[in-house]
Protein backbone atom coordinates (compact mmCIF):
# COMPACT_ATOMS: atom_id res chain seq x y z
CA UNK A 1 0.00 0.00 0.00
CA UNK A 2 1.17 2.92 -1.08
CA UNK A 3 -0.43 6.92 -1.17
CA UNK A 4 -1.00 8.24 -4.35
CA UNK A 5 0.54 11.14 -5.97
CA UNK A 6 -2.90 13.25 -5.52
CA UNK A 7 -2.84 12.70 -1.74
CA UNK A 8 0.93 12.87 -1.01
CA UNK A 9 0.85 16.58 -3.16
CA UNK A 10 -2.21 17.87 -1.39
CA UNK A 11 -0.24 17.12 2.39
CA UNK A 12 2.27 18.24 1.12
CA UNK A 13 0.60 21.60 -0.07
CA UNK A 14 -0.99 22.25 3.34
CA UNK A 15 2.14 21.47 5.54
CA UNK A 16 4.13 23.92 3.22
CA UNK A 17 1.11 27.02 3.05
CA UNK A 18 0.68 26.34 7.00
CA UNK A 19 3.93 25.59 8.24
CA UNK A 20 6.43 26.49 5.22
CA UNK A 21 7.94 23.24 5.76
CA UNK A 22 8.79 21.04 2.71
CA UNK A 23 8.15 17.24 2.22
CA UNK A 24 9.23 16.68 -1.39
CA UNK A 25 8.71 13.71 -3.83
CA UNK A 26 10.63 11.04 -2.59
CA UNK A 27 9.30 11.44 1.25
CA UNK A 28 6.05 9.44 0.56
CA UNK A 29 7.25 6.74 2.81
CA UNK A 30 7.63 9.54 5.77
CA UNK A 31 4.19 11.19 5.40
CA UNK A 32 2.25 7.84 4.94
CA UNK A 33 4.43 6.26 7.98
CA UNK A 34 3.64 9.23 9.62
CA UNK A 35 -0.22 9.07 8.71
CA UNK A 36 -1.23 5.43 8.92
CA UNK A 37 -1.52 5.70 12.90
CA UNK A 38 -3.96 8.73 12.27
CA UNK A 39 -6.03 7.14 9.68
CA UNK A 40 -6.30 3.59 11.76
CA UNK A 41 -7.69 6.15 14.40
CA UNK A 42 -10.04 7.63 12.34
CA UNK A 43 -11.12 4.14 11.02
CA UNK A 44 -9.77 4.85 7.83
CA UNK A 45 -8.75 1.71 5.56
CA UNK A 46 -6.08 3.51 4.27
CA UNK A 47 -3.78 6.60 3.97
CA UNK A 48 -5.62 8.13 1.08
CA UNK A 49 -9.21 7.65 2.20
CA UNK A 50 -7.82 9.19 5.38
CA UNK A 51 -6.39 12.30 3.49
CA UNK A 52 -9.81 12.63 1.30
CA UNK A 53 -11.46 13.04 5.01
CA UNK A 54 -9.07 15.71 5.41
CA UNK A 55 -10.87 18.75 2.74
CA UNK A 56 -13.49 18.71 5.50
CA UNK A 57 -12.21 18.28 8.53
CA UNK A 58 -9.93 21.18 10.24
CA UNK A 59 -9.54 18.90 13.26
CA UNK A 60 -8.53 15.79 10.97
CA UNK A 61 -6.39 18.82 9.42
CA UNK A 62 -4.55 19.93 12.14
CA UNK A 63 -3.42 16.65 13.79
CA UNK A 64 -2.07 15.78 10.17
CA UNK A 65 0.01 19.15 10.69
CA UNK A 66 1.22 17.88 14.30
CA UNK A 67 2.37 14.59 13.01
CA UNK A 68 4.33 16.14 9.78
CA UNK A 69 5.99 18.87 11.72
CA UNK A 70 7.17 16.81 15.06
CA UNK A 71 11.23 16.36 15.62
CA UNK A 72 11.40 12.87 16.33
CA UNK A 73 12.91 13.81 19.58
CA UNK A 74 14.96 11.62 22.62
CA UNK A 75 16.29 13.30 25.91
CA UNK A 76 20.18 14.63 25.32
CA UNK A 77 19.57 13.88 21.32
CA UNK A 78 23.03 13.51 20.00
CA UNK A 79 24.17 13.67 23.28
CA UNK A 80 27.67 15.96 21.60
CA UNK A 81 25.55 19.05 21.10
CA UNK A 82 24.85 19.03 25.00
CA UNK A 83 28.81 18.09 25.71
CA UNK A 84 29.32 21.93 23.81
CA UNK A 85 26.93 23.66 25.45
CA UNK A 86 28.52 22.55 29.23
CA UNK A 87 32.02 22.45 28.54
CA UNK A 88 32.04 24.97 25.79
CA UNK A 89 29.30 27.66 25.64
CA UNK A 90 28.32 28.16 29.62
CA UNK A 91 31.84 28.75 30.77
CA UNK A 92 32.47 31.89 28.87
CA UNK A 93 29.08 32.92 29.55
CA UNK A 94 29.22 32.70 33.21
CA UNK A 95 32.02 34.77 33.44
CA UNK A 96 30.36 37.41 30.87
CA UNK A 97 27.43 37.60 32.52
CA UNK A 98 28.32 37.37 36.34
CA UNK A 99 26.90 40.70 36.81
CA UNK A 100 23.09 40.17 35.43
CA UNK A 101 24.07 35.74 36.88
CA UNK A 102 21.37 35.12 34.53
CA UNK A 103 21.38 33.42 31.02
CA UNK A 104 18.58 33.34 28.56
CA UNK A 105 18.06 30.26 26.45
CA UNK A 106 15.89 29.97 22.98
CA UNK A 107 15.00 25.79 22.39
CA UNK A 108 13.62 26.67 19.03
CA UNK A 109 10.79 24.25 17.36
CA UNK A 110 10.99 22.65 20.82
CA UNK A 111 8.64 19.30 19.64
CA UNK A 112 7.17 18.15 22.69
CA UNK A 113 10.20 19.54 25.00
CA UNK A 114 12.56 17.16 25.62
CA UNK A 115 15.26 19.61 24.47
CA UNK A 116 13.79 21.89 26.39
CA UNK A 117 14.18 19.78 29.67
CA UNK A 118 17.58 18.36 28.48
CA UNK A 119 18.90 21.93 28.58
CA UNK A 120 16.93 22.61 31.72
CA UNK A 121 18.60 19.41 33.85
CA UNK A 122 21.88 20.80 32.45
CA UNK A 123 21.47 23.98 33.79
CA UNK A 124 20.08 23.09 37.44
CA UNK A 125 23.60 20.58 37.35
CA UNK A 126 25.51 23.67 36.20
CA UNK A 127 24.73 27.21 37.18
CA UNK A 128 26.53 28.64 40.22
CA UNK A 129 23.65 29.11 43.39
CA UNK A 130 21.83 32.69 43.06
CA UNK A 131 21.82 32.61 38.93
CA UNK A 132 18.76 32.04 37.08
CA UNK A 133 18.20 30.62 33.44
CA UNK A 134 14.61 31.16 31.30
CA UNK A 135 14.63 28.85 28.39
CA UNK A 136 11.64 29.00 25.76
CA UNK A 137 10.23 26.58 24.21
CA UNK A 138 8.71 27.84 20.82
CA UNK A 139 6.94 25.50 18.42
CA UNK A 140 4.12 25.87 15.59
CA UNK A 141 2.00 22.77 16.95
CA UNK A 142 -0.53 24.41 19.87
CA UNK A 143 -0.51 20.68 20.61
CA UNK A 144 3.32 20.16 21.20
CA UNK A 145 3.46 23.33 23.16
CA UNK A 146 0.71 22.08 25.74
CA UNK A 147 2.84 19.29 26.24
CA UNK A 148 5.58 20.88 27.07
CA UNK A 149 3.85 22.55 29.76
CA UNK A 150 2.03 19.63 31.08
CA UNK A 151 6.30 18.09 31.18
CA UNK A 152 4.45 14.55 31.04
CA UNK A 153 6.46 11.64 28.73
CA UNK A 154 5.65 8.05 28.35
CA UNK A 155 7.58 5.16 29.39
CA UNK A 156 8.72 4.55 25.46
CA UNK A 157 9.48 8.13 25.78
CA UNK A 158 11.43 8.26 28.67
CA UNK A 159 13.58 5.57 27.55
CA UNK A 160 15.29 7.07 24.83
CA UNK A 161 18.42 8.62 25.99
CA UNK A 162 17.38 9.79 29.67
CA UNK A 163 20.56 8.95 31.96
CA UNK A 164 18.94 7.03 35.34
CA UNK A 165 20.33 9.51 37.57
CA UNK A 166 18.65 12.20 36.24
CA UNK A 167 15.11 10.23 35.57
CA UNK A 168 15.06 9.76 39.33
CA UNK A 169 16.11 13.01 40.35
CA UNK A 170 13.70 15.45 38.17
CA UNK A 171 11.08 12.54 37.56
CA UNK A 172 8.47 11.63 39.32
CA UNK A 173 5.34 8.80 38.28
CA UNK A 174 1.78 10.29 37.32
CA UNK A 175 0.07 7.70 36.68
CA UNK A 176 1.50 5.92 33.11
CA UNK A 177 3.72 8.83 32.48
CA UNK A 178 6.22 10.63 33.96
CA UNK A 179 6.27 13.99 35.02
CA UNK A 180 8.77 16.64 35.45
CA UNK A 181 9.28 18.53 38.42
CA UNK A 182 8.35 21.91 39.02
CA UNK A 183 11.94 23.45 39.68
CA UNK A 184 12.53 22.49 35.61
CA UNK A 185 8.98 23.75 34.79
CA UNK A 186 9.47 27.33 36.02
CA UNK A 187 12.50 27.57 34.45
CA UNK A 188 11.12 26.67 30.62
CA UNK A 189 8.12 28.78 29.18
CA UNK A 190 6.46 28.24 26.31
CA UNK A 191 5.53 30.47 23.37
CA UNK A 192 3.84 29.66 19.83
CA UNK A 193 5.85 30.63 16.83
CA UNK A 194 5.91 30.06 13.35
CA UNK A 195 9.96 30.21 12.03
CA UNK A 196 9.07 30.84 8.50
CA UNK A 197 7.20 34.43 9.39
CA UNK A 198 8.52 37.37 11.48
CA UNK A 199 9.16 36.85 14.93
CA UNK A 200 7.47 38.40 17.85
CA UNK A 201 8.90 40.66 20.29
CA UNK A 202 11.37 38.28 22.06
CA UNK A 203 14.22 38.42 24.62
CA UNK A 204 18.23 38.40 23.47
CA UNK A 205 19.44 34.84 23.89
CA UNK A 206 22.88 33.49 25.16
CA UNK A 207 22.05 30.53 23.38
CA UNK A 208 19.72 29.46 20.45
CA UNK A 209 19.66 25.74 19.77
CA UNK A 210 17.56 25.46 15.98
CA UNK A 211 18.30 22.24 15.34
CA UNK A 212 17.17 19.80 12.58
CA UNK A 213 14.28 21.98 11.49
CA UNK A 214 15.97 24.23 8.92
CA UNK A 215 16.35 21.44 6.56
CA UNK A 216 12.62 21.48 5.99
CA UNK A 217 12.64 24.75 4.68
CA UNK A 218 13.50 26.42 1.32
CA UNK A 219 16.72 28.11 0.82
CA UNK A 220 15.37 31.58 0.76
CA UNK A 221 13.44 30.50 4.16
CA UNK A 222 16.75 29.39 5.49
CA UNK A 223 18.55 32.16 4.81
CA UNK A 224 15.86 34.49 6.37
CA UNK A 225 15.43 32.33 9.47
CA UNK A 226 19.05 32.85 9.92
CA UNK A 227 19.06 36.76 9.61
CA UNK A 228 16.14 36.81 11.76
CA UNK A 229 17.55 34.59 14.48
CA UNK A 230 21.07 36.89 14.62
CA UNK A 231 19.10 39.82 15.87
CA UNK A 232 17.94 38.14 18.76
CA UNK A 233 21.39 35.94 19.57
CA UNK A 234 23.50 38.06 22.01
CA UNK A 235 27.22 39.24 20.19
CA UNK A 236 29.16 36.90 22.50
CA UNK A 237 26.44 33.91 21.90
CA UNK A 238 25.70 31.13 20.20
CA UNK A 239 23.62 29.04 17.76
CA UNK A 240 23.49 25.63 17.05
CA UNK A 241 22.52 23.96 14.57
CA UNK A 242 21.91 20.12 13.42
CA UNK A 243 24.30 17.67 12.85
CA UNK A 244 23.63 17.97 8.90
CA UNK A 245 22.75 21.50 8.68
CA UNK A 246 26.14 22.83 9.76
CA UNK A 247 27.09 22.72 6.40
CA UNK A 248 24.85 24.90 5.54
CA UNK A 249 26.05 28.05 3.38
CA UNK A 250 25.83 30.41 6.08
CA UNK A 251 26.20 34.11 5.37
CA UNK A 252 29.12 36.27 6.75
CA UNK A 253 27.52 37.39 9.99
CA UNK A 254 27.99 33.76 11.43
CA UNK A 255 31.42 32.67 12.53
CA UNK A 256 31.70 29.01 12.97
CA UNK A 257 33.86 27.42 16.11
CA UNK A 258 34.15 23.53 16.25
CA UNK A 259 33.67 21.69 19.73
CA UNK A 260 34.86 18.18 18.97
CA UNK A 261 32.47 17.09 15.98
CA UNK A 262 30.08 20.13 17.11
CA UNK A 263 29.95 23.31 14.50
CA UNK A 264 28.99 25.75 17.03
CA UNK A 265 27.81 29.33 15.09
CA UNK A 266 28.78 32.75 16.38
CA UNK A 267 27.85 36.22 14.86
CA UNK A 268 30.79 37.92 13.85
CA UNK A 269 30.79 41.65 14.23
CA UNK A 270 30.51 43.57 11.17
CA UNK A 271 31.37 46.97 10.61
CA UNK A 272 28.03 47.86 9.89
CA UNK A 273 27.05 46.73 13.35
CA UNK A 274 29.45 48.10 15.42
CA UNK A 275 27.99 51.27 15.36
CA UNK A 276 25.19 49.81 16.81
CA UNK A 277 25.16 49.02 20.90
CA UNK A 278 25.60 45.49 21.90
CA UNK A 279 23.13 43.43 22.51
CA UNK A 280 24.21 42.45 25.86
CA UNK A 281 21.70 41.90 29.03
CA UNK A 282 22.62 44.53 32.07
CA UNK A 283 25.31 46.21 29.95
CA UNK B 1 -7.26 1.36 45.06
CA UNK B 2 -7.40 0.32 40.99
CA UNK B 3 -5.66 1.41 37.97
CA UNK B 4 -7.15 3.75 35.87
CA UNK B 5 -8.49 1.89 32.01
CA UNK B 6 -6.91 5.14 30.35
CA UNK B 7 -3.28 4.31 32.16
CA UNK B 8 -3.78 0.22 31.91
CA UNK B 9 -4.43 0.71 28.08
CA UNK B 10 -1.58 3.20 27.50
CA UNK B 11 1.06 0.38 29.16
CA UNK B 12 -0.65 -2.64 26.96
CA UNK B 13 -0.61 -0.34 24.01
CA UNK B 14 3.20 0.62 24.93
CA UNK B 15 3.98 -3.01 25.23
CA UNK B 16 2.26 -4.21 21.56
CA UNK B 17 3.69 -1.41 19.76
CA UNK B 18 7.39 -1.88 20.93
CA UNK B 19 7.42 -5.88 20.40
CA UNK B 20 4.81 -6.57 18.17
CA UNK B 21 5.18 -4.01 15.52
CA UNK B 22 3.62 -0.50 15.41
CA UNK B 23 2.17 -1.41 11.88
CA UNK B 24 -0.93 -3.43 13.34
CA UNK B 25 -1.86 -1.61 16.65
CA UNK B 26 -4.39 -2.86 19.29
CA UNK B 27 -7.89 -2.05 18.72
CA UNK B 28 -10.14 -0.92 21.35
CA UNK B 29 -13.30 -3.50 21.12
CA UNK B 30 -16.59 -4.53 22.77
CA UNK B 31 -16.60 -7.18 25.33
CA UNK B 32 -17.70 -10.68 23.53
CA UNK B 33 -16.53 -14.40 23.69
CA UNK B 34 -12.92 -15.30 23.60
CA UNK B 35 -11.87 -18.78 22.85
CA UNK B 36 -8.86 -18.93 25.23
CA UNK B 37 -6.22 -20.48 23.98
CA UNK B 38 -3.30 -19.19 26.80
CA UNK B 39 -3.17 -17.02 29.23
CA UNK B 40 -0.76 -16.08 32.15
CA UNK B 41 -0.97 -13.99 35.05
CA UNK B 42 1.68 -12.47 37.77
CA UNK B 43 0.27 -11.08 41.61
CA UNK B 44 1.47 -8.05 42.99
CA UNK B 45 1.72 -7.99 46.65
CA UNK B 46 2.90 -5.12 49.00
CA UNK B 47 1.20 -1.75 49.31
CA UNK B 48 -1.09 -3.06 46.32
CA UNK B 49 -2.41 -6.03 46.12
CA UNK B 50 -3.24 -7.21 42.85
CA UNK B 51 -3.31 -9.75 39.94
CA UNK B 52 -2.18 -8.91 36.42
CA UNK B 53 -3.48 -11.19 33.51
CA UNK B 54 -3.46 -11.79 29.89
CA UNK B 55 -5.95 -13.99 27.93
CA UNK B 56 -5.22 -14.68 24.12
CA UNK B 57 -6.71 -17.11 21.30
CA UNK B 58 -4.00 -19.62 20.74
CA UNK B 59 -3.30 -18.71 17.05
CA UNK B 60 -2.11 -15.29 18.69
CA UNK B 61 -0.35 -16.29 21.78
CA UNK B 62 1.74 -18.48 18.60
CA UNK B 63 1.85 -15.33 16.55
CA UNK B 64 3.33 -13.54 19.97
CA UNK B 65 5.73 -15.98 20.43
CA UNK B 66 6.99 -16.05 16.64
CA UNK B 67 8.00 -12.35 16.59
CA UNK B 68 9.22 -12.20 19.84
CA UNK B 69 11.59 -15.00 19.32
CA UNK B 70 12.27 -13.69 15.87
CA UNK B 71 10.85 -16.99 13.93
CA UNK B 72 10.43 -16.84 10.26
CA UNK B 73 7.07 -17.69 9.17
CA UNK B 74 7.67 -20.44 6.81
CA UNK B 75 10.37 -22.59 8.20
CA UNK B 76 10.58 -22.34 11.79
CA UNK B 77 7.59 -24.05 13.87
CA UNK B 78 6.40 -22.92 17.66
CA UNK B 79 6.62 -24.92 20.61
CA UNK B 80 4.44 -24.69 23.36
CA UNK B 81 7.27 -24.05 25.13
CA UNK B 82 7.81 -21.10 23.22
CA UNK B 83 4.83 -19.60 23.47
CA UNK B 84 4.59 -20.36 27.36
CA UNK B 85 7.65 -18.38 27.51
CA UNK B 86 6.60 -15.42 25.39
CA UNK B 87 3.17 -14.93 26.97
CA UNK B 88 5.02 -15.28 30.27
CA UNK B 89 7.09 -12.14 29.32
CA UNK B 90 4.59 -10.26 28.10
CA UNK B 91 2.14 -10.38 31.39
CA UNK B 92 5.60 -9.47 33.07
CA UNK B 93 5.81 -6.52 31.36
CA UNK B 94 2.29 -5.44 31.58
CA UNK B 95 2.19 -6.56 35.26
CA UNK B 96 5.55 -4.29 36.11
CA UNK B 97 4.05 -1.12 34.97
CA UNK B 98 0.33 -1.63 36.54
CA UNK B 99 2.17 -2.27 39.42
CA UNK B 100 3.92 1.41 39.09
CA UNK B 101 0.89 2.97 38.61
CA UNK B 102 -0.57 1.97 41.96
CA UNK B 103 1.22 3.44 45.35
CA UNK B 104 4.61 1.17 46.28
CA UNK B 105 6.46 -0.35 47.37
CA UNK B 106 5.26 -4.13 46.24
CA UNK B 107 6.70 -7.28 44.64
CA UNK B 108 5.65 -8.87 41.51
CA UNK B 109 5.76 -12.10 41.04
CA UNK B 110 7.21 -14.27 38.30
CA UNK B 111 4.80 -15.12 35.70
CA UNK B 112 2.37 -17.88 36.22
CA UNK B 113 1.31 -19.54 32.40
CA UNK B 114 -1.70 -21.66 31.22
CA UNK B 115 -2.52 -23.57 27.81
CA UNK B 116 -6.22 -22.59 28.96
CA UNK B 117 -7.24 -20.14 31.50
CA UNK B 118 -5.30 -19.62 34.97
CA UNK B 119 -6.94 -20.57 37.69
CA UNK B 120 -7.92 -17.16 39.97
CA UNK B 121 -7.73 -16.70 43.35
CA UNK B 122 -11.14 -16.92 45.18
CA UNK B 123 -10.41 -13.30 47.10
CA UNK B 124 -9.83 -11.12 44.09
CA UNK B 125 -12.67 -8.70 42.42
CA UNK B 126 -11.89 -7.72 38.85
CA UNK B 127 -11.18 -3.79 39.06
CA UNK B 128 -10.24 -2.99 35.45
CA UNK B 129 -10.94 -5.02 32.15
CA UNK B 130 -9.45 -4.06 28.50
CA UNK B 131 -11.08 -5.70 25.90
CA UNK B 132 -8.92 -4.90 22.60
CA UNK B 133 -8.48 -6.73 19.30
CA UNK B 134 -5.43 -7.55 17.47
CA UNK B 135 -4.92 -8.23 13.89
CA UNK B 136 -8.57 -8.88 13.83
CA UNK B 137 -8.76 -11.48 16.85
CA UNK B 138 -10.15 -10.35 20.29
CA UNK B 139 -7.79 -10.56 23.69
CA UNK B 140 -7.96 -9.56 27.22
CA UNK B 141 -5.99 -7.98 29.86
CA UNK B 142 -7.39 -7.54 33.80
CA UNK B 143 -6.37 -6.67 36.74
CA UNK B 144 -7.90 -8.07 39.75
CA UNK B 145 -7.78 -6.34 43.07
CA UNK B 146 -7.91 -8.35 46.59
CA UNK B 147 -11.33 -8.12 48.34
CA UNK B 148 -10.89 -5.65 51.11
CA UNK B 149 -13.01 -8.01 53.56
CA UNK B 150 -11.61 -11.11 52.51
CA UNK B 151 -7.77 -9.89 52.21
CA UNK C 1 33.16 -6.93 22.96
CA UNK C 2 30.90 -9.58 24.72
CA UNK C 3 27.81 -8.56 26.62
CA UNK C 4 25.97 -11.01 29.06
CA UNK C 5 22.05 -11.02 28.35
CA UNK C 6 20.60 -12.20 32.00
CA UNK C 7 16.96 -12.76 31.75
CA UNK C 8 14.57 -15.84 32.29
CA UNK C 9 12.10 -15.20 29.30
CA UNK C 10 14.12 -16.76 26.02
CA UNK C 11 11.77 -14.30 24.35
CA UNK C 12 13.30 -11.41 26.12
CA UNK C 13 16.84 -12.54 25.27
CA UNK C 14 16.20 -13.23 22.00
CA UNK C 15 14.59 -9.52 21.76
CA UNK C 16 17.96 -8.06 23.33
CA UNK C 17 20.69 -10.46 21.42
CA UNK C 18 19.25 -9.22 18.41
CA UNK C 19 19.81 -5.56 19.14
CA UNK C 20 23.03 -5.97 20.30
CA UNK C 21 24.18 -7.80 17.66
CA UNK C 22 23.42 -5.36 15.36
CA UNK C 23 25.46 -3.06 17.83
CA UNK C 24 28.50 -5.07 16.99
CA UNK C 25 28.43 -6.91 20.34
CA UNK C 26 28.92 -10.98 20.97
CA UNK C 27 26.15 -12.36 23.56
CA UNK C 28 25.91 -14.59 26.15
CA UNK C 29 23.10 -15.82 27.85
CA UNK C 30 22.21 -16.72 31.25
CA UNK C 31 18.80 -17.62 32.53
CA UNK C 32 18.93 -16.31 35.97
CA UNK C 33 21.75 -14.37 38.01
CA UNK C 34 23.02 -17.54 39.80
CA UNK C 35 23.90 -19.02 35.63
CA UNK C 36 25.04 -15.54 34.99
CA UNK C 37 27.38 -15.62 37.96
CA UNK C 38 28.49 -19.08 36.81
CA UNK C 39 29.98 -17.54 33.66
CA UNK C 40 31.83 -14.60 35.31
CA UNK C 41 33.29 -17.06 37.64
CA UNK C 42 34.52 -19.48 34.63
CA UNK C 43 36.44 -16.52 33.92
CA UNK C 44 33.88 -15.28 31.10
CA UNK C 45 33.88 -11.65 31.84
CA UNK C 46 31.68 -9.52 29.15
CA UNK C 47 32.10 -5.79 28.87
CA UNK C 48 28.56 -5.34 29.42
CA UNK C 49 25.11 -6.86 31.61
CA UNK C 50 21.95 -6.44 30.42
CA UNK C 51 19.90 -7.52 33.67
CA UNK C 52 16.09 -8.17 34.23
CA UNK C 53 15.04 -7.50 37.82
CA UNK C 54 12.77 -10.56 38.83
CA UNK C 55 14.11 -14.21 38.11
CA UNK C 56 14.12 -17.33 39.70
CA UNK C 57 17.10 -18.51 41.48
CA UNK C 58 19.05 -15.15 42.14
CA UNK C 59 17.49 -11.92 41.03
CA UNK C 60 18.91 -9.26 39.38
CA UNK C 61 18.89 -6.90 42.33
CA UNK C 62 21.37 -9.58 44.11
CA UNK C 63 23.22 -9.90 40.96
CA UNK C 64 24.52 -7.41 40.85
CA UNK C 65 25.22 -6.65 44.81
CA UNK C 66 27.36 -9.88 44.20
CA UNK C 67 29.45 -8.60 41.09
CA UNK C 68 30.31 -5.11 42.65
CA UNK C 69 31.05 -7.26 46.14
CA UNK C 70 34.03 -8.46 43.77
CA UNK C 71 36.83 -5.86 42.79
CA UNK C 72 37.75 -8.14 39.70
CA UNK C 73 34.70 -7.44 37.90
CA UNK C 74 34.42 -3.73 38.44
CA UNK C 75 35.44 -3.05 34.61
CA UNK C 76 31.76 -4.39 33.93
CA UNK C 77 28.85 -2.38 32.62
CA UNK C 78 25.70 -3.02 34.76
CA UNK C 79 22.18 -2.20 32.99
CA UNK C 80 18.79 -3.38 34.39
CA UNK C 81 16.46 -3.88 31.49
CA UNK C 82 13.46 -4.71 33.82
CA UNK C 83 10.04 -4.02 33.69
CA UNK C 84 10.50 -3.02 37.27
CA UNK C 85 9.51 0.72 37.21
CA UNK C 86 8.60 2.22 40.83
CA UNK C 87 10.87 5.22 41.17
CA UNK C 88 12.31 3.62 44.57
CA UNK C 89 13.20 0.52 42.78
CA UNK C 90 15.20 2.57 40.23
CA UNK C 91 16.51 4.37 42.67
CA UNK C 92 17.74 0.82 44.67
CA UNK C 93 19.19 -0.82 41.18
CA UNK C 94 21.60 2.70 41.10
CA UNK C 95 22.83 2.56 44.46
CA UNK C 96 23.59 -0.99 44.62
CA UNK C 97 26.37 -0.66 41.40
CA UNK C 98 24.11 -0.22 37.99
CA UNK C 99 24.93 2.09 35.46
CA UNK C 100 22.27 2.20 33.67
CA UNK C 101 18.30 1.93 33.51
CA UNK C 102 15.85 0.61 31.02
CA UNK C 103 12.28 -0.12 31.67
CA UNK C 104 10.60 -2.54 29.86
CA UNK C 105 9.18 -2.12 26.82
CA UNK C 106 11.74 -0.58 25.04
CA UNK C 107 12.63 0.07 21.42
CA UNK C 108 15.73 -1.23 19.81
CA UNK C 109 16.81 3.29 19.51
CA UNK C 110 16.62 3.06 23.45
CA UNK C 111 19.24 0.27 24.10
CA UNK C 112 21.32 2.02 21.63
CA UNK C 113 20.83 5.39 23.51
CA UNK C 114 21.54 4.02 26.79
CA UNK C 115 24.86 1.85 25.23
CA UNK C 116 25.93 5.31 23.36
CA UNK C 117 25.84 7.54 26.25
CA UNK C 118 27.74 4.64 28.73
CA UNK C 119 30.67 4.65 25.85
CA UNK C 120 30.09 1.33 24.81
CA UNK C 121 28.75 1.78 21.25
CA UNK C 122 30.36 4.43 18.82
CA UNK C 123 27.60 7.34 17.24
CA UNK C 124 27.54 6.82 13.43
CA UNK C 125 29.00 9.18 11.50
CA UNK C 126 26.37 11.68 10.57
CA UNK C 127 26.52 12.05 6.66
Amino acid sequence: MTITQTSFAFVSDLVRRETAMLYDPGKEYLVEARLLPLAREAGCPDVDSYVAKLVTNPAERDKVLDALTINETSWFRDNAPYQAFTDMMLPPLLAARSHVRHLSIWSAACSSGQEAYSLAMLLDQHLPSGWTAQILASDVSSTMLDRVRAGRYSQVEMNRGMPATSLVKYFSRTGSEWEVCDDLKKMVRTQSLNLSTPFPLLPTFDIVFLRNVLIYFDLDTKRDILRRVHRVVASDGFLLLGTSETTLDLDEHWGREAHGRVQVHRPTTTAAEQWQPTAMTGA
Amino acid sequence: MEPSLTDVRMVVEEVWTSFLGAEDPLLPMAPGTLDVGWSAAVTVSGEWQGAVSVELPRSMAEEIARRMLGLDDEVDSVGDDDVADAVGELVNMIGGNVKSLMPGPSALSLPVVAAGRVARASDVIEACRLDASWAGAPLLVSVHVRHPEKG
Amino acid sequence: MYALIIDDSRAMRSILRRIVTDLGFETLQAGDGQEALDHLEAGRIPTLCLIDWNMPVMDGYTFITRVRANAAWRDITLMMVTTESEHGQIVRALAAGAHEYVIKPFTPDAIADKLEMLGLVAKPVPA
